[in-house]
């Protein structure tokens, strides 16, 4: 009989599709707005754009691009879709420089406009080829927005994500606004997206796999090593550009010992645990809304693919390198989280795509808009690495009672090896002890000392005592923090 | 090599004519969960000892002299003897005769003792003599060669399917000898090649005890792992390449050219060459028709191929082409023929494969026919060894007297010949002394390392008194331990591959990490896998994860059968209690939940596991249809609420995060009918019904008012091609990296079904028909001498860059390219009426300075004038000249090129062709 009851639920719930997504406690905070996706509109959103007219620019893997009016819109079901341009190369890099749409396929980066005025461009220009490809699936290209000095960023992923049969793959470059190449770091894996953060500076995030122990958000320094050698033979073709080919790092190592040996190796910023935080990083944005999404503003969100999610991202600088902490910020999105935008109204535009490679989110692909609702969630805001510990601010008032007691927290550390092999298990574990908690006198952050730090080790924090003034726990108590340097002060 | 071995057999002789100087440098017997687990100084724990000692009870097989009560021989299952019914039909009696005067020597590390290590070599000569005439009555060894392609493939499989889990690697330059290794020193001394592959296929045959457990390789497996452990033996080969570099559109005359590699080949395939585009490859090599009668020869490549039987032309599969595949059937006297295959490769995909048929056989690699010329070898095989009957009859009563009949089963006429030596009880023997002692004497010599000594000391000891129960989890890791099952797998922190072994353990599937490449954990295992499924696992070995190259060989319920209870009872507390659901699970409409749940729009389990023989659309993870046959159905409910707790850093994502389904709105949100639904429909098998999602159709695109527009991986285009279809059903595909119109073909346009679903591997090749091939290399070319040859380097190399393209009113393309300080637009359109198109392709040129001589390469091949600017080109495809321009046909036969001069006035040229076909 019950089980009769659980047909009739099936039956009805699941004709329409695309829904709303199911309520989240997240939901009160930020707000899941789905656009409603159709069979004969394969919408594998690789890469998303704002228009100048504001429409939307949407990139798919099929190698169309679509054009959403009214993208904004509080109902995005009435969403009207056209057209743009098709028969391009997986598309995974969009951007506007009047009065060009550029794109970057799989083996170019090409620029577009309509100059019949018919609403779909007709001349594609090809502005630089400047890297190879040898017909493997996995030779991903995908780029970025335009950076300070007009130049667009392509990260190549490795042929069939492990060596590099073909120039370039494996590397990242600089194309100039008139075509020119820049290579600009080596170490590339497989790559989920390229994004700047509020200085400009470029980021990229890279996944499991050899020499990368789990996913990770790895700085674009202009000539550094970012972590995989498969991509080294090309320093031959580089005319010196980044200088020479760096020794090539000890398989089975940690990577803040290879880091002190090999000085062009730039260590990740931010470590996200497998299975922890996602398993596969992908697109990255900043907040650069100031305040229209949220309390997080100059933070990066990075999304996750495999979990359907969209992470938190603060960095800070120490001794010269960006490292920093994540936290879980949203999950629940349509389907793989691939591509993500933020809109003029501080919203964030994201594309999935589960084709491949499978998600939590069901949908086969997939268009939503995360909206703040205004309301605040009590949220670490800020976590930074000191000499002895680390320092927390909040999004909101924290109760000093439960703040300042230290089994309000649990903190581990833990490293993962640097190997040619596939991915890493979580190795040299400790448990720290915090040894006091000192609560700032405006009751927004805290000061925990730590006994004792663990160089190169991600640094797990659960503040699940924590209470806000209010008496709130935390919507997301865990914090994942890369040290991959204990600041001096 | 060679040259090694005979000094070994020199010091071989040597230590026979001495046997104490031997002495001194003996190898204790090697056991290798001893060496492991037990060897180390420092531990020193009683009851480790004692487990140590009991250990070795077994696996030296004491207890057949020395007699033990019931219960103790069952708990330490002792390692019997090799059975020697035929032992001489697979070794060789000369190694026989080294091997019983002094074991440690012949063989280090053995666990045979020495039976007259205590005697003077006058008196020992003749009995080991007579033994072996004795066993020399079993069988008669056969001497064969191994070929060279066997021994490769031997050396890719022994290093892969689990033979290193216990063995020592064989590379070049040899790896450093583990403790943990079994030794198998120079095996070309003992077998021969049928002696040896015998052995491998079934090695329980001979050694029941499944200490060397069964891996399940067919006959050829078992022929090329035995040849190349015998790979010191002279080489056989019978089959050569020669490698070529070049570009060609066609086979080229093989007999003009120089190869810039040759050797000995292990099959016809392009494991050979170095490159995956511009080679050419010629196989010569002999063939075995073993009887007369109708053979089919069958040849695939991409692109051209020929076979060649007896020099004369057999299958013709030249061009450029996908993946093409002519057969022919041939009448074939028995005896040696010759065989020669050639084959080259443009660029794109690139394939061979040749097979043939015999008269009621089955398809097999026509490599498996190639034979070596000289075979056997020119070595002088060693004379064959005569019995002498009454030695052999004296050699028996020393088999009986001896003792060797408590160790080892020698069945004449179907019963066993039974020992009559006799030795104390176990339970009655000092501790010392005997075949504990430090020095031979009368008891049998093992060699005993003094840990050994010390630990067998304790377990017989121990075995004075009643042994206490031992713990279910305890006697489960023994018996792990005993059978070197921890070599490959670990539980609970006990074993696990080797550092030093680790490498050898690989799969095809490097994105699934250690999960595909390491055997499973059996940390729990017992309340994983169902008893019956352990059983037969046990009987039969598994290979469930294809990825992974490494085998579960076959150990035989008889020796490990103990593990199934063992493990069921030692993991119970491990058994979470699956939910009471109140569901029909036969019924139809469950299993289709369950099918929905499984497929694209559910957990997509499809886009990592195969569903039997189907294959994902992503990894190739172990098949979903394997889940309910080997798991318990309570393990599984347990399992998808949390992966990463089970396997630490799987990659198997987690359907319930949390304990909350991502699927709310099926079967209400509830995560255990969820998984039973799954299950389920799972239960049915390979019967199932194909998961949704798992098996796509065509996505034709087809051009209707406008031109649709592909640019993709495509079959003959390259890697930047664009596909273009029009209404009017012609296509091409341009080269956007070589800058080259590079085919053209009828009727339907493509399927993108390939890149569009998945991953999007592969390259697509055209759907339609009469796909023509246009010339490779760049279409311009300034000449400098009506002779120099046409560039055959990448355009890039050659000043062109690709510009874009510039789409009509009808979304058709004009290409832009540009090379030097030309700028090119080049711009095809069917034109015609009907149901009869051809393409009209104007080429535009403008340069301020226009290089001189240019000439435009139009066709390739065999050219035929028709009449004025019309010429037909290798019988396939017209093509019409407009223009003042002359065309030139240069060169000749299959080779010729149609240039045409491109002439500018002020500044601009062009250049007008028709394509007929």
């Amino acid at each position: 009989m019950k089980y009769a009851a659980c047909w009739l639920l099936l039956l009805v719930t699941t004709a329409p599709a695309f829904g709303q997504a199911k309520a989240d406690p997240e939901d009160e905070y930020y707000r899941l707005l789905r656009f409603p996706m159709n069979e004969q509109m394969v919408l594998e959103a690789g890469a998303l754009e704002l228009m100048p007219d504001g429409k939307l620019a949407v990139a798919t893997r099929r190698g169309d691009i679509y054009l959403v009016d009214e993208p904004l819109a509080e109902d995005p079901t009435s969403a009207n879709f056209s057209l743009y341009a098709s028969g391009l190369h997986e598309v995974l890099g969009l951007a506007w420089r009047a009065p060009w749409l550029y794109c970057v396929q799989r083996g170019e980066v090409t620029r577009m406009k309509d100059e019949d005025g018919d609403g779909r461009a007709d001349l594609f220009e090809t502005v630089s080829d400047g890297w190879e490809i040898n017909g493997d699936y996995h030779e991903y290209a995908f780029g970025s927005k335009f950076d300070r000095d007009g130049n667009l960023w392509v990260t190549l992923c490795l042929t069939g994500s492990f060596s590099s049969e073909v120039k370039y793959r494996g590397w990242c470059l600089r194309i100039t606004p008139d075509g020119k190449v820049i290579p600009t770091c080596s170490g590339i894996r497989s790559p989920g997206g390229v994004g700047m953060n509020d200085r400009g500076d470029m980021f990229y995030t890279d996944n499991q796999g050899p020499w990368n122990g789990t996913s990770a958000l790895k700085w674009l320094r202009p000539g550094k090593f970012v972590g995989h050698p498969g991509g080294f033979r090309w320093y031959d073709v580089t005319d010196g550009a980044i200088g020479p080919r760096p020794r090539e790092p000890q398989s089975g190592s940690r990577m803040m010992v290879e880091a002190k040996k090999i000085p062009e190796l730039e260590p990740p910023a931010v470590y996200f645990p497998y299975n922890k935080m996602g398993q596969s990083a992908s697109g990255i944005v900043c907040d650069l809304s100031d305040g229209k999404f949220g309390p997080f503003a100059n933070q990066l969100f990075v999304g996750d693919q495999t979990h359907s999610t969209v992470m938190r991202v603060f960095l800070e600088q120490v001794d010269g390198h960006y490292q920093g902490v994540c936290f879980p910020f949203r999950k629940g999105f349509g389907s793989g989280t691939l591509s993500l935008l933020q809109a003029s109204d501080g919203s964030l535009l994201v594309g999935g795509t589960n084709r491949g490679w499978g998600s939590r989110g069901s949908q086969p692909y997939s268009l939503d808009r995360l909206v703040w609702t205004g309301k605040k969630p009590f949220e670490i805001h800020e976590m930074r690495a000191k000499p002895d510990g680390f320092e927390l601010t909040f999004t909101e008032p924290i109760d000093p009672k439960t703040a300042a007691d230290p089994k309000s927290y649990s903190l581990n550390t833990y490293t993962y090896l640097y190997q040619a092999a596939y991915g890493s298990p979580e190795v040299d574990p400790t448990t720290p002890t915090i040894t006091k908690v000192n609560v700032a006198a405006d009751g927004r952050s805290v000061r925990l000392f730590v006994d004792k730090l663990q160089e190169g080790h991600v640094h797990e924090l659960a503040a699940e005592g924590i209470r806000s003034a209010t008496g709130q726990p935390l919507l997301h108590a865990q914090a994942y923090y890369t040290l991959n340097y204990i600041p001096k002060q | 090599m060679r040259r090694l071995c005979f000094f070994c057999a020199a010091i071989l002789a040597l230590a026979v004519a001495h046997p104490a100087a031997a002495r001194a440098v003996d190898q204790p017997p090697r056991v290798l969960g001893f060496e492991r687990f037990h060897a180390a100084e420092t531990d020193t724990a009683a009851g480790e000892l004692v487990a140590g000692g009991q250990l070795l009870l077994g696996e030296l097989n004491c207890t057949s002299c020395h007699a033990a009560d019931a219960s103790f021989a069952a708990a330490i299952q002792k390692k019997q003897a090799p059975v020697l019914d035929s032992v001489t039909s697979r070794v060789k009696p000369e190694y026989l005769l080294k091997f019983l005067a002094d074991p440690q020597a012949a063989k280090p590390s053995t666990t045979m003792p020495n039976v007259l290590a205590g005697m003077p070599e006058e008196e020992r000569r003749p009995i080991v003599d007579a033994l072996v005439h004795f066993l020399a009555t079993t069988g008669t060894v056969e001497h064969t060669n191994p070929m060279r392609q066997h021994v490769s493939r031997g050396e890719k499989l022994f290093h892969s399917i689990g033979c290193v889990a216990c063995h020592d690697p064989r590379t070049e330059p040899p790896a450093a000898a583990l403790a943990t290794s079994l030794p198998l020193g120079t095996p070309s001394r003992k077998y021969t090649l049928p002696g040896l592959t015998a052995f491998l296929a079934n090695p329980l045959a001979v050694r029941p005890s499944g200490r060397m457990p069964h891996l399940n390789l067919t006959p050829a497996d078992a022929r090329d792992i035995a040849s190349f452990l015998l790979n010191d033996l002279e080489i056989a080969s019978g089959l050569q390449y020669a490698y070529y570099e070049g570009t060609w559109d066609k086979l080229p005359d093989f007999s003009k050219l120089t190869p810039k590699a040759t050797g000995d080949a292990s099959a016809f395939d392009l494991s050979v060459s170095p490159r995956k585009e511009n080679f050419a490859l010629r196989f010569d090599g002999t063939i075995l028709i073993d009887k007369e009668g109708e053979y089919l020869f069958l040849i695939g490549s991409d692109d051209g191929s020929r076979l060649l039987i007896d020099d004369k032309v057999v299958i013709d599969n030249d061009g450029i082409h996908p993946f093409q595949q002519k057969r022919k059937k041939v009448k074939m006297t028995a005896g040696i023929h010759t065989v020669a295959v050639e084959y080259f490769e443009q660029g794109g995909e690139e394939v061979l494969q040749v097979d043939f048929e015999g008269p009621g056989a089955p398809q097999l690699p026509l490599a498996s026919l190639v034979v070596a010329t000289k075979s056997p070898g020119t070595a002088v095989l060693p004379e064959r060894f005569v019995v002498d009957a009454t030695l052999a009859s004296k050699g028996k009563d020393y088999f009986v007297s001896l003792g060797c009949a408590s160790c080892h089963t020698l069945r004449k006429d179907g019963a066993p010949i039974a020992s009559t030596k006799t030795a104390p009880d176990l339970a009655a023997l000092k501790a010392s002394g005997g075949c504990l002692a430090d020095a031979p004497s009368k008891s049998p010599w093992y060699a005993l390392g003094a840990r050994q000594r010390e630990a067998l000391a304790a377990a017989i000891g121990a075995a004075k008194v009643p042994a206490a129960d031992i713990a279910t989890d305890v006697s489960v890791a023994r018996m792990l331990v005993r059978f070197n099952c921890t070599a490959c797998h670990d539980r609970d922190k006990l074993g696990g591959v080797e550092e030093a072994r680790n490498v050898h353990f690989q799969s095809d599937m490097p994105e699934m990490g250690d999960e595909g490449r390491i055997p499973p954990t059996l940390t729990g295992v017992g309340a994983k896998l169902n008893p019956e499924w352990l059983k037969t696992v046990f009987a039969e070995g598994a290979k469930d994860r294809p990825y992974m190259f490494t085998r579960m060989p076959r150990f035989g319920v008889e020796n490990v059968g103990g593990l199934i209870e063992g493990l069921a009872a030692a993991d119970a507390a491990l058994i979470q209690a699956e939910p009471k659901l109140d569901i029909d699970s036969t019924d139809k409409r469950h299993k289709a939940v369950g099918r929905r749940l499984v497929g694209a729009q559910g957990f997509s389990c499809i886009k990592c596991h195969t569903f039997a023989d189907k294959r994902s659309t992503g990894i190739q993870a172990l098949s979903l249809t394997t889940m309910t046959k080997r798991l318990r159905r309570d393990w599984f409910h347990a399992y998808l609420k949390n992966p990463p707790g089970y396997r630490p850093g799987t990659r198997m994502p987690t359907p319930f995060p949390n304990g909350e389904t991502t699927l709310p709105d099926i079967l209400g949100g509830s995560v255990d009918l969820q998984t039973r639904a799954i299950w389920d429909y799972l239960a049915d098998g390979d019967q199932g019904i194909l998961p949704i999602g798992l098996v796509t159709g065509e996505i034709e695109l087809m051009a209707f008012d406008e031109a649709v527009l592909y640019r993709n991986f495509i079959e003959g285009a390259g890697t930047r091609a664009i596909g273009v279809g029009y209404p009017a059903k012609l296509n091409l595909a341009f080269d956007a990296n070589e800058m080259r119109l590079a085919m053209i073909w009828h009727g339907a346009f493509i399927d993108a079904a390939k890149h569009w679903t998945g991953r999007g591997a592969g390259w697509e090749k055209p759907l339609g028909d009469s796909v023509q091939q246009l010339p490779a290399g760049v279409p311009f070319a300034a000449l400098a001498s009506a002779n120099d040859p046409w560039p055959s380097t990448p355009a890039k190399e050659n000043g062109y860059r690709f510009r874009g393209y510039r789409l009509g009113d009808k979304r058709e393309p004009t290409f832009l390219y540009s090379f030097g300080n030309v700028a090119v637009s080049d711009y095809s359109r069917p034109v015609g009426e009907s149901e009869y198109f051809v393409f009209e392709r104007k080429l535009q040129l403008t340069a301020a300075d226009p290089p001189k001589n240019l000439q435009m390469r139009v066709a390739t091949g065999k050219i035929e004038p028709v009449k004025d600017n019309v010429y037909r080109i290798d019988d396939r495809l017209t093509v019409h000249l407009s223009g003042d321009a002359k065309a030139v046909i240069r060169g000749q036969g299959d080779t010729a090129e149609l240039l045409v001069p491109v002439t500018f006035t002020d500044g601009t040229a062009s250049v007008t062709i028709t394509y007929d076909w």
